[in-house]
């Protein structure tokens, strides 16, 4: 056919945006929070914030999810577990599965520090609930290393969901390219790193005690949100001298500002600064590691929602959305 | 063997009345209103001002693939093909995640939610037959199909644009068309092996 047509689309947005945000930041917190839990210093209060701070990110990014759905009744299909026996082929049967499995055996995982927490023994409902299901803690820790496992293991299901999930569709060149899952990967983790950062300076507030946990933290973002920009640069090169689709999508975020500066920028160059002068010289005080960490958190946003709006299909006619109704329809 | 269903649209012969998208409307019930059909015609102009221009009518729909994306994609199994190629939507299992419509190079997907039913009930009357929200498509009128009938856009075509048949059958007009080369599928090169092809205006007349 002679003309083709360049669009974006419509039908996941900025919900998609948050969602993908959100489940990328939740995994990779509870990955990170069991794995240094179970194997580099045994941290209690770090594994609450990580947790249920994932369950809160897990279950918005659900909510929204669900509110957006034509058919609400019919979630019910692939929250069944079966679905993974029937449509083992939809990233999506398999990032629910990933979701709700690992916000339960996070949860199991957490549950023993729950009930040792004054805070959460005193609070109204939840403090009734884990007095009844105080014997599930003690069966909890009998299998701690087993349960974190599988949390963690469900946890980087989750992240490499969120990652693949804009891989599956084929029609648009910005996705349907290996660069995207690594990219969201990284981005993932490097969110992480940056909430426990802020949970580490801002709510437990030990810092001595906490500093080799903080330094590990600051070293491994710096070095996720190094390979970020090499990704990022890769992407550049990608849509600007690639198909016809990408190049319209080098159009769209290349000539933006919020692109460029917002989230290359602010959430990518600024923080990357910021953090590596605190690896190579240290900070007298958390501030600007704190503001690095809201930066970076703000740049993973920005990264997929500027994703979804820049995703460019090639058509031989125009999209639905944008053909004016026939008069006799008006 | 089971059949292959496909579509041959011949672009020379197409002129344009939208005959087509009435009968599907109300085979299928398609939420007009909105101005979303599961097939459309595309009133187009090629060329540049100053030079030759063409009014191209351009029909579209599901193209029914043989590697659907929408289908690999969908989380409930909703969408689904069957033996005779066929690709369905169920929607009592579609949960309107809407993937399939981002998978779907053809664009080929519309939202029916439940406002639409409502007002469906009184657009279509008595015959109103849609109960749950989808993401919907074309199905090639399969419940047509399956009793030896065309698709409603096919029966309904007034310049024969459109020709429906089986490409396992090589006496049927349409698998003689597409095996000739001169009926091609759009953006082949997405890997979807597409079952509507397309007989170019162009070609024909140059």
């Amino acid at each position: 056919m002679e003309g083709m047509f360049y669009s974006t689309q419509e039908f996941w947005t900025w919900w998609i945006a948050v969602y993908l945000f959100l489940g990328g930041l939740g995994g990779a917190a509870v990955v990170v929070t069991i794995l240094t839990n179970m194997y580099y210093k045994p941290h209690k209060q770090l594994v609450l914030w990580g947790s249920i701070g994932a369950f809160i990110m897990l279950s918005i990014g659900s909510l929204l999810l669900f509110v957006h759905l034509l058919h609400h009744l019919a979630v019910i299909n692939v929250l069944n577990p079966m679905v993974l026996i029937e449509k083992p082929d939809a990233w999506i049967s398999w990032g629910t599965q990933f979701i709700v499995w690992m916000m339960v055996w996070s949860m199991v995982y957490t549950f023993p520090y729950m009930l040792e927490s004054p805070f959460w023994a005193k609070m109204p409902v939840v403090g009734m609930i884990l007095n009844l299901f105080g014997w599930a803690g003690k069966l909890s820790l009998k299998f701690h290393s087993i349960i974190g496992w599988l949390a963690v293991i469900n946890g980087i299901g989750t992240v490499f969901y969120t990652g693949l999930l804009l891989q599956s569709f084929p029609a648009v060149a910005l996705w349907h390219n290996p660069g995207v899952p690594l990219l969201f990967i990284v981005s993932a983790f490097s969110t992480a790193m940056a909430f426990l950062l802020l949970v580490l300076d801002l709510a437990i507030k030990k810092r001595e005690e906490d500093r080799p946990i903080r330094v590990l933290y600051e070293r491994t973002d710096v070095i996720l949100i190094t390979v970020e920009l090499v990704i990022i640069f890769v992407f550049f090169h990608f849509t600007t001298y690639g198909l016809e689709s990408a190049r319209h999508t080098a159009q769209l975020l290349w000539q933006d500002m919020g692109w460029i500066v917002g989230f290359v920028g602010f959430g990518l160059l600024v923080p990357f600064m910021i953090e590596l002068k605190g690896v190579l010289k240290g900070w007298s005080s958390p501030a600007p590691v704190v503001f690095a960490a809201i930066l970076v958190l703000l740049g993973g946003y920005l990264l997929r929602h500027y994703f979804m709006y820049s995703g460019v299909y090639e058509r031989p006619y125009p999209p639905q959305h944008l053909i004016e109704a026939p008069p006799a329809v008006m | 063997m089971s059949q292959h269903y496909a579509m041959v649209i011949d672009l020379n012969t197409c002129v344009g009345c939208n005959a087509c998208m009435a009968a599907c409307a109300i085979e299928n019930q398609t939420p007009v209103w909105k101005n979303r059909w599961r097939t459309y015609v595309h009133d187009m102009v090629i060329g540049k001002p100053g030079g030759e221009i063409r009014r191209r009518f351009l029909p579209r729909l599901c193209n029914h693939c043989d590697n659907p994306p929408c289908m690999s994609v969908c989380p409930t199994g909703a969408t689904h093909k069957l033996d005779n190629g066929i690709v369905l939507v169920d929607d009592d299992l579609c949960m309107g995640c809407r993937a399939c419509a981002m998978a779907c190079p053809y664009d080929a997907r519309l939202e029916v939610t439940y406002e639409d039913i409502e007002i469906g009930k009184e657009f279509y009357g008595t015959l109103h037959h849609r109960s749950n929200p989808s993401v919907d498509k074309c199905s090639f009128c399969a419940h047509r199909v399956l009793a030896g009938r065309k698709p409603a856009c096919v029966e309904t075509c007034v310049g024969s644009a459109r020709l429906f048949g089986d490409l396992n059958d090589p006496n049927d007009e349409v698998a003689k068309l597409v095996a000739s080369g001169v009926a091609k599928p759009l953006m082949a090169h997405l890997g979807t092996r597409p079952n509507v092809y397309y007989i170019s205006d162009l070609e024909r007349s140059t």
